[in-house]
């Protein structure tokens, strides 16, 4: 279609629109963010006893505020609840490489947190199997501080 | 506990998060967009004439809004690059995120000289932003060749020629009345 020699090679134009947002975090979802990247994954314990990762301000319910006085340490291991496989990651996932996003119960958790699973292979996801957060050297308080991968190959 | 226990025990703590949403998007350019592309890279404006309603599109567009119909390569006509300031903003950058310029800026509409044409968001150069004003007379200043690209230029880049002009100075011709472009700017 295009017959125009020097624009010829760029017939595609590439468009971005950006909205940076800064974002104050709140007395829990900042400790928890902080924990992160201190190195360690926290929840909190809600009003019935569960423990909620990630962390919520809210009872999920009665909507009563949680005390972040309660915020407990979790993981870092845990079980994939559930699991789907990324085979071609965008510009914008956690990982480069395909991956999964998986559903996984940290131990001591009660409730199930989404994540990226760095398996390597579709081939070594499976429900019920055991993961670790692997974590990156230079952390900024992200919930990319970390991945998880199979608890095997650690 | 709150916020303002959590900054006096550790002010170091995470209490903020960048985010920012981000959009990017690709589509194939109109090939009436990449002959004003191309021409631009050569030094020439072109725009498209509307023989129904008589004005004309810069950049072209392959349609006249106006009159509803479709325009092609015969209502392809060359354009002057010199004009006159049609209407202007100044513009005092507040240091938000991406923002590169600290001091105030002018930003300008210029209607060409006949065959005519709509310029819009026109960088003036060479003068104060306090100076600007309406119905004076200006050139464009191109980039030299080898030095112009079109890289902000797509389909919706209407009265783009960023990488190309680099902006617009005063011809030092006297103003023009602005009853000799009202009625002709849209």
């Amino acid at each position: 279609m295009c017959s125009t020699p020097a624009v010829a090679d760029r017939p595609i134009s590439t468009h971005v629109i950006e909205f940076p947002y800064t974002r104050t975090l709140g007395p829990v979802v900042g400790p928890f963010l902080t924990g992160l990247r201190d190195g360690t994954i926290r929840g909190i314990r809600s009003r019935d006893g569960r423990v909620l990762v990630p962390p919520t301000e809210w009872d999920p319910n009665t909507g009563e505020p949680l005390d972040p006085s309660d915020l407990v340490e979790v993981g870092p291991a845990g079980v994939v609840e559930s699991w789907a496989w990324v085979t071609e990651p965008t510009g914008k996932h956690p990982l480069q490489a395909p991956f999964a996003f998986a559903l996984v119960t940290l131990d001591g958790a009660d409730t199930a947190m989404v994540h990226a699973v760095d398996a390597g292979s579709i081939d070594e996801m499976s429900t019920g199997m055991r993961v670790i957060a692997r974590w990156k050297e230079e952390r900024i308080g992200h919930i990319t501080d970390f991945v998880f991968v199979p608890e095997a190959g650690k | 506990m709150s916020d303002n226990d959590a900054m006096t025990d550790a002010p170091e703590d995470v209490r903020m998060m960048d985010y920012f949403m981000h959009l990017e998007y690709h589509e194939l350019v109109c090939p009436i967009v990449l002959t004003y592309a191309a021409a631009l890279m050569e030094g020439k404006l072109l725009g498209q004439i509307s023989p129904s309603s008589g004005l004309v599109y810069v950049p072209p567009r392959s349609y006249d809004p106006v009159a509803c119909e479709w325009l092609g390569d015969d209502h392809l006509v060359e354009l002057k690059d010199r004009g006159v300031v049609t209407n202007f903003t100044i513009v005092t950058p507040v240091q938000y995120y991406g923002q590169e310029k600290t001091e105030p800026f002018a930003k300008a509409s210029i209607m060409l000289d006949d065959p005519g044409g709509m310029l819009s968001l026109q960088d003036i150069l060479e003068i104060p932003p306090d100076e600007v004003r309406v119905g004076m007379r200006v050139e464009a200043v191109w980039f030299p060749e080898g030095e112009r690209n079109i890289d902000e230029i797509g389909n919706r880049s209407w009265g783009s020629a960023a990488g190309c002009i680099a902006g617009w100075r005063p011809t030092g011709e006297p103003d023009l009345p602005a009853d000799t472009f009202v009625g002709k700017v849209y």
